[in-house]
Parts: structure tokens; sequence; C-alpha cells
């Protein structure tokens, strides 16, 4: 019984520890709802919530995308069959939440649910087209110097890397604009040092580091709309203008004309993160790179394109040892962050996983879990191959050693002490475990610690028990 | 946590691909009485696989246009990439799906290359078998491309509008058996007569089987995202109509008919609804003129076993 109240606020604070990376729709529930209804004034960001709904509603909104009245709600949950209810409410839930579709009752007086009119609009238009282009790249004329997609691909990364770089404080790359650095200062991935006030990177963020490169760069981009009202531009037209490009083909070109001053700002700081590519401020024209692809859509889908692109270059062996094969600092650095480096050849490095050097890792805010998930992510071609992916001694070993610094679990209480008799302790003490509040007890010293939320329960027992006795 | 609530995701998550079958013979009925119905037909199915690449960013699909002479991949198309450019809203992906589907139907009416120069065009059914093979191909093809640590639920519609596939009686029952070898679900969206024998397919491979009268070809793109949207794992979560009585009959090997009594070749299995004295399949000679009349060779094929069926298959 008491086992349980010792858990749960233990495990929160663990969840505090870890980085929250909100998805697209947990982010849109904290926007206020008339920025949500302006944003689907456009078919992107129709399409991106589309995307990001429960499986059940996207069909739901499927169903309903030609329907033009309002449809009992009763005809909608028999839709889905009575095993399913759970399903059910999240979806309606999720749909009533994000103004995908909203009450409205129907000629009879039943309650019903009607799609958000620009929803409806916008999506068909989406899906069947009509209405304006997004772009003006229709009247572009072709590139002279069109860039393929393996160019597109390696600049994106380097200028990601860019970022990560000097993040983990390996400079000898060219460094990153105020800016950057501003919007990393503001995620809380690094904070100003105490001495000299040069940044310097926090908890989160090497955890951040330690995220695919998909997660990583939504993670930087929700950070970095929180401050764009800051810079004076438009929340809405950011936004648009972000699934635009996550919905735009990859190794094509498209024109900056129709673009406001405001946007062209953002797409020069879209530039410096390698979400697209532009040859020149003035370019004219810019391509969406792999990274602004697909952004909004669930880090798990995006994982297939990008571990297409990029193969892992760590073998993990049963004796510990991690073999990295590769020749960037900035990978041998996120190696560092929780194994021990012994030898660098021009295209492999070796290190060693130790108690001490995971557990140093461990202080410093990662998690088993996310070391763990680091290993496979970037496990070798050749790792690949083998099943489990990773030695399971090492993952055990790993998570052994994350449980050896979980001894103790803390748990707010209330100590009793110095009862006069034994038989008012043993009193107090049974019906504070009847309740299922006692955290710990001690007979002989006539000591017990009853946990916070129990207190008042208990207090109120043993004034009743006093003023009867006395 | 992140990382742990990704991969619990990564269940529910996984890629569906699609192949779509459409029949595009001439010979079809709902094609007779109106010219319109044509563009109707073409635009449901197009909306259709929009509707399917839509759900999902990764989700994937392969469309082949099949007529009495042949079957050829309407898209993806490798050989002929078209430049696509935003024109209006749609978004861009779909713009170059709808575009290469069209081209591609455009072209397959008007290449006429295969087809024999003193043959009036045939008043047989389109080469369904053929083009739900090519697409396990296809399926097959991609699966091995794809990384193993990624989910993959592959499924094959088929459209039609043809009245009577018996004489592909086996290589429809092959290619049914090959489905559901690979889990692979075939559904089939009828729209002039329940098909017995493509009833079976979907029935073998837990795939479903409608049938929509021609008259309501307007409204084809609702009972298409309404029945075949769902990809199959989700099925069980959204109520579809109730699935058919399936008639099990299987067609003989000589007039390609569904029969309910029939003789069984000992050897091969094969089927026939007459009596024969040397097998067609595999040549084997009964002795006919003593046993005949009795019961002993003649057997009922049981309308309930899929078995029977199943074993004159591998025989052949």
């Amino acid at each position: 019984m008491s086992d349980k109240s010792k858990n749960l606020p233990s495990k929160q604070s663990l969840k505090s520890r870890t980085l929250q990376c909100k998805n697209l729709h947990e982010y849109l529930k904290t926007l206020n709802p008339s920025t949500l209804d302006n944003l689907y004034n456009h078919p992107t960001t129709c399409l991106a919530v589309f995307r990001e709904l429960p499986h059940e509603a996207k069909h739901f909104v499927i169903r309903l995308l030609f329907v033009e009245q309002p449809v009992p709600q009763a005809v909608i949950s028999s839709w889905i069959p009575q095993a399913f209810v759970k399903e059910l409410t999240a979806a309606t839930n999720t749909l009533s939440e994000l103004r995908v579709w909203h009450g409205a009752p129907i000629p009879g007086g039943l309650p019903g649910w009607i799609l958000n009119p620009s929803f409806r609009k916008n999506l068909q238009s989406a899906l069947l087209g009509g209405g304006k282009p997004w772009t003006l790249s229709a009247q572009m004329e072709e590139d002279t110097k069109p860039r393929d997609i393996k160019f597109l691909d390696d600049y994106a990364m380097e200028r990601w890397e860019c970022v990560l770089h000097y993040m983990v404080g390996s400079h000898q790359q060219e460094g990153i604009s105020a800016d950057a650095v501003r919007i990393l200062l503001h995620a809380g991935l690094m904070k100003g040092d105490e001495e000299d006030g040069s940044p310097i990177i926090t908890k989160e963020g090497f955890q951040f580091l330690l995220l695919d490169t998909s997660a990583q760069v939504w993670y930087f981009i929700l950070q970095y709309l929180d401050t764009v009202n800051e810079r004076g531009l438009s929340l809405v037209e950011c936004l648009t203008f972000l699934f635009q490009l996550s919905f735009s083909t990859l190794g094509k070109d498209y024109s900056t004309e129709g673009l406001n001053e405001k946007l062209l700002i953002f797409l020069q700081h879209l530039r410096e993160f390698g979400l697209v590519y532009q040859r020149k401020r003035k370019a004219g024209r810019f391509y969406p790179t792999r990274l602004a692809l697909n952004l909004a859509t669930s880090q798990v889908q995006l994982q297939n394109d990008a571990t297409q692109a990029v193969e892992g270059y760590l073998v993990v062996e049963t004796n510990y040892r991690v073999y990295a094969y590769t020749d960037s600092n900035l990978k041998v650095a996120l190696l560092g962050l929780f194994a021990e480096m012994m030898y660098r050849f021009p295209n492999l490095s070796v290190g060693l996983l130790t108690r001490d050097s995971v557990r140093a890792a461990l202080r410093s805010g990662i998690t088993a879990e996310q070391i763990v998930g680091f290993l496979r992510l970037h496990a070798h071609p050749k790792l690949l191959a083998n099943n489990p992916v990773l030695p399971p001694t090492i993952v055990d070993q790993i998570k052994l050693w994350e449980n050896e610094r979980d001894r103790f679990t803390f748990t707010d209480g209330v100590l009793y002490s110095q009862f006069l008799s034994q038989s008012d302790f043993i009193t107090l003490r049974d019906y504070a475990q009847e309740l299922g509040v006692l955290t710990w007890q001690n007979e002989k010293k006539r000591t017990m610690v009853v946990t916070k939320e129990g207190h008042d329960e208990v207090k109120k027992f043993w004034k009743r028990l006093s003023k009867n006795s006395s | 946590m992140a990382i742990m609530e990704q991969q619990s995701k990564l269940e529910v998550e996984d890629v569906s691909l699609l192949v779509v079958v459409i029949d595009l013979s001439t010979e079809q009925p709902f094609l007779q009485d109106d010219k319109l119905s044509l563009t109707h037909y073409l635009n449901a199915i197009i909306t259709f696989i929009n509707s399917h690449l839509m759900l999902k960013a990764c989700n994937r699909v392969a469309v082949i246009g099949s007529d009495y002479c042949r079957n050829k991949y309407l898209y993806p198309d490798e050989k002929n990439k078209l430049n696509i450019r935003q024109t209006d809203s749609q978004y861009e992906m779909f713009t170059l799906v709808e575009q290469t589907i069209r081209n591609n139907v455009k072209s397959f009416f008007n290449d006429d290359s295969s087809k024999d120069d003193e043959d009036e065009p045939s008043k047989l059914p389109s080469l369904i078998s053929g083009a739900a093979a090519l697409g396990l191909c296809f399926i097959n093809r991609i699966e091995a491309t794809f990384m193993s640590k990624d989910n993959l639920n592959s499924r094959i519609l088929i459209i039609t509008g043809s009245l009577d596939f018996s004489h592909q009686y086996m290589s429809l029952m092959n290619v049914f058996f090959a489905a559901q070898r690979q889990n692979i679900a075939i559904d089939v969206c009828s729209l002039e007569a329940e098909l017995k024998l493509l009833q079976q397919g979907t029935d073998i491979t837990n795939g479903h089987f409608l049938l929509v009268p021609s008259a309501n070809l307007s409204g084809l793109v609702q009972y298409l995202l309404w029945v075949f949207l769902p990809e199959p794992p989700l099925r069980k979560h959204l109520i579809v109509p109730p699935p058919v009585k399936v008639d099990y009959r299987a067609s003989c090997f000589c007039h390609k008919q569904l029969i309910e009594l029939g003789y069984v070749c000992s050897v091969c299995l094969s089927v026939f609804c007459k009596f024969t004295p040397i097998c067609m399949t595999c040549h084997a000679v009964f002795k006919s003129h003593i046993l005949l009349p009795k019961k002993i060779k003649k057997r009922k094929v049981n309308s309930g076993s899929p078995m029977s069926v199943s074993g004159s298959m591998r025989s052949k």
C-alpha cells in the first residue's frame, strides 16, 4: 500500500528532469482559438494537422469531408465498435480541441458534429485542387545550376551539425550566429556560464544531443516559434510557411516571390540551420532540404527517410567496447558523453563503456534509455543484421547502472514522534496503515512517518483520540 | 521520455502500401451507357488514392491498369517523370499522382500496338489475375528493400466492372493463396455483379468485397473512402458492412463453369464437370469402363471447403 504513494512523487520528479518534446498536436493545443482558426485558412496547415490526428479521427474527417450538413453524434459513434469506445472518445476530443469540427444541432434537435468550414474547404482543395497556388514558383524560370538531392542532404547535415558542434563545444568549424545562440539559450539547452557568461551546455542540452536529427529539428523549431513574436514576426505566417516547406518536394527550387519582408528574415534563419538552401541571400529561389520536409509529421515516420540517408557508424561489442567508424568530431564528442574514449584513428575511434563514464552521463541528466536509444539509432549496418541489435548484456548493464543511482526514492511526509504511550502509538500507526498513508514506522522509538496527503486525516484522528481519553 | 514514447508509437505507426488494380476494359457494361462514366470512375479512384497518401506521409501506392490483353503500371512511372509545378492549391505530390495516372490512362487507350490487328476488340474480361500478380510482385519488391525494423502492411484493391472471371480460375486462385501466404489482403470493389470467384479471394485473404451498383457511380468515391481506405490493422476499429456469404464452388477445368458436383482427378486433383477418360492436366488415364457408373469416381466437391480447391492448385 505505502509502496504506491512512495513511487508516485519520484516518478514525477524524474519526468521533469527529462526533456519534453511536444508533438504538433500538443503544440497547437497551446495556441489560442483565433490563431488556430487563422491557421486553417491555408491548405498546408490543414494537411499537417490532418496527418497528426489519431487514426480513427482521420477516417471521421475523410468520411465527413464531402458532407455539408451536421451529422448526428450518435451516427458517428456507431462507426466504432463497442470494444473501442476509448479510441472513439479520444478521436472526438482531439477533433474538438483542435477545432477541426464543432457541435451543431441537426434539425431534429439531436446533437451533431460539423466540420470547421474553412478546414473542410482547404483540405478539399489540398486533396482535389482548385484555389490559389501556395507559392509563385510556377512562373519561375529554370535554375541554371540546379542542385541535386545529395548536395542538399550534405548541406543540411553540415549546417545542422554546425549547431550541434557549437553545443558540444568543439569549436573548429565556423561559429553560429548570435540569433541561433539566443534560441539555444531560450530553449534552455545552453545557459550562460556563471563566471564569464559564455554559453555552456545544460542537462537538457545533453539529452537534446542524443535525440535523432528530426526530433532535434522539431524541438528546435518549437523553441524558435516561441520567440517569433518578440522578433516581430507573425506566428501564423511562420507556421504556414513552415508547413508549406514541409510539404514541398526534395530537390526542387521554389521562388521567394510573394514572400513579405518578415518571411524573408524567417527564411534566412531557416537557411542558417540548414532547413533550406539558398545560393545567395538575394537569389530569389530556395531549395528545401530533408530537414524541412515532413517537419510536422511525427518523428517516427521521419526516421524512415532519415536513416536511409545516413548510415549508422557504431559497433557495440559485448566487451563494452564501442567502435565509431567516423571522422566527425561531433560524433566522437557525442559518444564521449557516455563512453571513455581510448583510441582515435583517422576514420575510427574506440571507446569503452565503463561504470564511471556511464554514471557521469547519468549524473548530467542523460537517462539509460537515451543512451541505449542513441546506440541503437546509430548502429552500423553490420550490427543491424543482429537480433537484437545491441548485445543484451550491454543494454542490461547500462540500465543496472542507472538503477544503482535510483536506490533512494523521496516522498514528502510528516514525522510523528514523542508519543507518550505505546498504545497511543499503536492505535495511530494502525489507523494510518489502514488508510494506506503510512510511509515508515519504528515501534521501539515510537516514531512514524505519514505521507503529506494523509497528514490531515491522521491529525484529526489523533485529536479525536486525545480528546476522548482526556 | 521522448524517446520512449517514440518507440511505443512505432508499433502503431506503420507504413501502408496500397496497390490498386483498375479494370480499363472497354467492354465493361457501365462504360457503355454514358460517355462521362469513365471520367467519374477515374476521378473517384484518383481521389481515393490521394486520400490514402494523405493519411500518412510515408504511405506508398502503385496503380496498375488492366484490359483483356495487357497490364500496365499507371503509377509509379519511373520512365517519364513529370515535372510538376503547382498551379492551384493542390498538394504537389497529389498533382503528380493525378497527372501521371491520367496521362498513362490516356496512353493506355491510345497505344494499341499490342492488340492483334485482325481481331475485333475481344469480349473477354480483363486480365485481373495477371494484374494482381504484378501487384504481388511489386509488394514483394518493396518489402524486400524495406528496413526490417519498420512495419509494412500491404493490400491490393481490385476495382472492376467486368462480369465474369471464371476462365481465369486457376491463376486467380494462385494469386489468392500467394497473397494469403504473404499476409496481403485483397479487396474487391465490383461495379456490376456479385463476382463469386473474387468473393472467395477476399474471404481467403481477409479482404472486403463490395458491390457498388453502377447506377451509383457518382457516389463511388464515398464507397471507396468508406470501406477500402482503412488499412487492414485498423479495420477492426471501424465498423464496415458485414462480409458477404461466400460461395465456395470451384470452377471446372474443362468449361470454366462453377459447379457443385464434379469429377476430381485422383492424381492431380483437377476438377471436371463431365467424365473424361484422360485427365487434361496430368494426362493420367482412368479405367473408365469398369467403374464409371458407380460412386467411386464421382465425388462431391464440398461446397464449404477451400481445401479441395487449393489442392488442385498446387498440383498444377
